[in-house]
């Protein structure tokens, strides 16, 4: 395993060697010099690097002398990386140097949450190297002397410090990042939702409504279908579309005869309810005769809009339809039609309630129902 | 009718299309003396150039229509508001009334409906459309019924409609006009006026809690 390990580093720093040689030798296309001949060139760029070179050399000698053991593959390595690097900073060419810079400048703010730029970074990694090389010194020389606890305590604390000062930006940094980007996540689901429900309603409605651009009567249709849709979808966007329920209450199964009528014969259905109560028989044979008079109004009245009350007490329901149509004269019309007589006020006298029809020719129409309930909760 | 100046209009609407909607509509039958599209801009205009009657959208952002109007009655109470609205959620409708409105109608009102409204408010009346008054009816209900599960009210002259009242706001939830409620019920339309604005009293100062917890509940439906 450990055989892996160093022949994966190796094959890993060689690479980065080669790579960066290759950086330094060969011409970058679309320019007429390496980055090598470029800094071998400029007499500057030559003292820099000789000093450089020399600087580093004669640090890591001092460091040998003084009994830190700094001669070895690593440091070799990060010795000539460095020096590497350095000629490749000088050496780059201006359009180069920008594409440079852009990774660079990431590099600063990257590793830090507050974005505090090159003196931060520089300041914190100098910070927290010392913290760690004084643990790392604590803990090598004291692991060889017995009965030295507290040694380990300190060099393991100052260890730990260094490593949190140096990494405790950039993992609050990843932290915030996730959950910005859950929120976005969450953000754009929403988004899609709302897309979809806007394609699936509004866009298909409008070119609908394009097709049918020479029919008003069928405009007017899918308009008010929309809207009651949309409405609906505006009130509750979680629930909406999910309950394809029966309705359970007289107010659900108003709002269906409402969005029925509408439907089926273009008028505008308007629904006001005070009050609300269970389904039961009687109450079904109200809603059945309210619809049928909504209908017949809607059919018949040429009325635009046809308004429907209810009202729920404690000791009746009542039910009230009403358009604003041509209207007609109720004694002329025969007893045995089975809209009026039938499907209305047999209906409501099956459950001891009744039927009043109101009208007269140009005056519109309004159709009254009553339905006593048992008090008797 | 000619020598009776008209009212004064200014129109409170974010949305473009709406506004130039209401102004064909409105045509010549009143005089607008200005819109405006955001909060802000609304109350500075209005209380510059004083309208009789102002047409507010109660849904439009920073506050939206509650903002306009809170802020334009705390400096001039004079001007009344016509609330217009595509919502019918109830809790808007209570508090944009309690907040000072003098009246509810829907954005898909006819225009004449609408220029009588108007009318009507200029003249310090209160204009209940019918999903209003059934609001009403059904806010201040359980007087009747089951006296015993709902607490005494606090102030009876307050947190009761009279039987006449509820008459009126019963046609006007059936769709009837002014002038029918005034034959229906065999009363002039001044009384019909008179009856709708004590109500619209009664719903602005009425503490009934059963008021807002009904309004709050009601938007669960």
């Amino acid at each position: 395993m450990r055989v892996v390990a160093v022949l994966a580093a190796l094959f890993f720093a060689l690479g980065l060697v080669v790579y960066m040689t290759y950086w330094i030798l060969v011409i970058r296309q679309g320019e007429d010099k390496s980055i090598l001949s470029r800094t071998g060139s400029d007499k500057r760029e030559k003292e820099i690097l000789s000093v450089g070179t020399i600087a580093v050399f004669s640090l890591l000698l001092a460091l040998q002398i003084l009994g830190f053991n700094v001669f070895g593959f690593v440091t070799l390595f990060l010795t000539f990386g460095a020096l590497g690097a350095l000629v490749v900073w000088r050496g780059v060419s201006a359009a180069e140097r920008t594409h440079l810079h852009t990774i660079t400048d990431s590099l600063a703010t990257m590793g830090s949450a507050t974005g505090e730029g090159w003196v931060g970074i520089t300041l914190r990694t100098v910070v927290s190297v010392v913290f760690i090389l004084v643990g790392v010194s604590n803990l090598s020389v004291v692991s060889h002397r017995p009965g030295a606890a507290s040694g380990v305590v300190v060099g393991a604390t100052a260890l730990v410090l260094g490593l949190i000062i140096l990494f405790a930006p950039w993992w609050i940094g990843t932290l915030r990042g996730l959950s910005r980007e859950r929120n976005a996540r969450v953000r754009a689901q929403e988004r899609a939702d709302m897309a979809a429900h806007v394609h699936d309603s509004v866009l298909q409605t409008l070119s609908l409504i394009q097709r049918a651009a020479d029919n008003p009567v069928e405009v007017a249709r899918l308009v008010r279908m929309q809207e009651r849709d949309l409405r609906l979808w505006l009130v509750d966007p979680e629930s909406f579309g999910v309950t394809s329920d029966p309705p359970n209450t007289l107010a659900e199964s108003a709002f269906e005869i409402e969005h029925e009528v509408e439907d089926t014969y273009a008028v505008a259905v308007d629904v006001v309810i005070v009050g609300d109560c269970d389904l039961s028989p009687p109450v079904l044979a109200l809603l059945g005769a309210g619809r049928e008079a909504a209908v017949n109004a809607a059919k018949w009245s040429e009325a635009p809009s046809v308004k429907i009350y209810i009202e729920v007490e404690s000791e009746r329901i009542s039910m009230f339809v009403r358009d604003l149509g041509k209207g007609f004269d109720p004694s002329e019309v025969p007893g045995d039609r089975q809209g009026i007589s039938g499907s209305i006020v047999d209906r409501m006298e099956r459950y001891s309630g009744r039927a009043t029809i109101r009208s007269s020719p140009g005056a519109g129409t309004e159709v009254e129902l009553v339905l006593p309930i048992k008090t008797a909760q | 009718m000619n020598d009776v100046a008209l009212p004064r209009v200014f129109l409170v609407d974010d949305h473009a299309l709406i506004r130039s909607g209401i102004r064909v509509e409105l045509g010549s039958q009143v005089e607008l003396v200005g819109e405006a599209d955001e909060v802000e801009a609304a109350i500075e205009m209005i209380i510059e150039r004083l309208p009789d009657v102002v047409l507010l959208d109660v849904h439009m952002p920073d506050g939206g229509g509650r903002a306009v109007l809170e802020s334009v009655i705390a400096h001039q109470p004079s001007v009344k508001f016509l609330a217009l609205s595509v919502s019918d959620a109830a809790e808007d409708v209570i508090a944009i009334i309690r907040a000072g409105a003098r009246g509810y109608v829907t954005k898909n009102i006819e225009g004449p409906e609408l220029i009588e409204a108007i009318h009507r408010i200029a003249a310090g009346d209160a204009v209940f459309s019918s999903r209003l008054a059934g609001f009403v009816l059904d806010a201040f209900a359980s007087q009747n019924g089951g006296a015993e599960t709902s607490p005494p009210p606090f102030d009876p002259e307050l947190d009761q409609l009279t039987v006449r009242e509820r008459e009126v706001l019963r046609l006007i939830a059936r769709g009837y006009a002014y002038k029918e409620i005034a034959t229906e019920l065999n009363i002039a339309i001044k009384t019909v006026e008179s009856h709708v604005s004590a109500v619209l009293r009664k719903l602005q100062l009425s503490n009934r809690h059963q008021l807002t917890k009904w309004a709050t509940e009601r938007r669960l439906l």
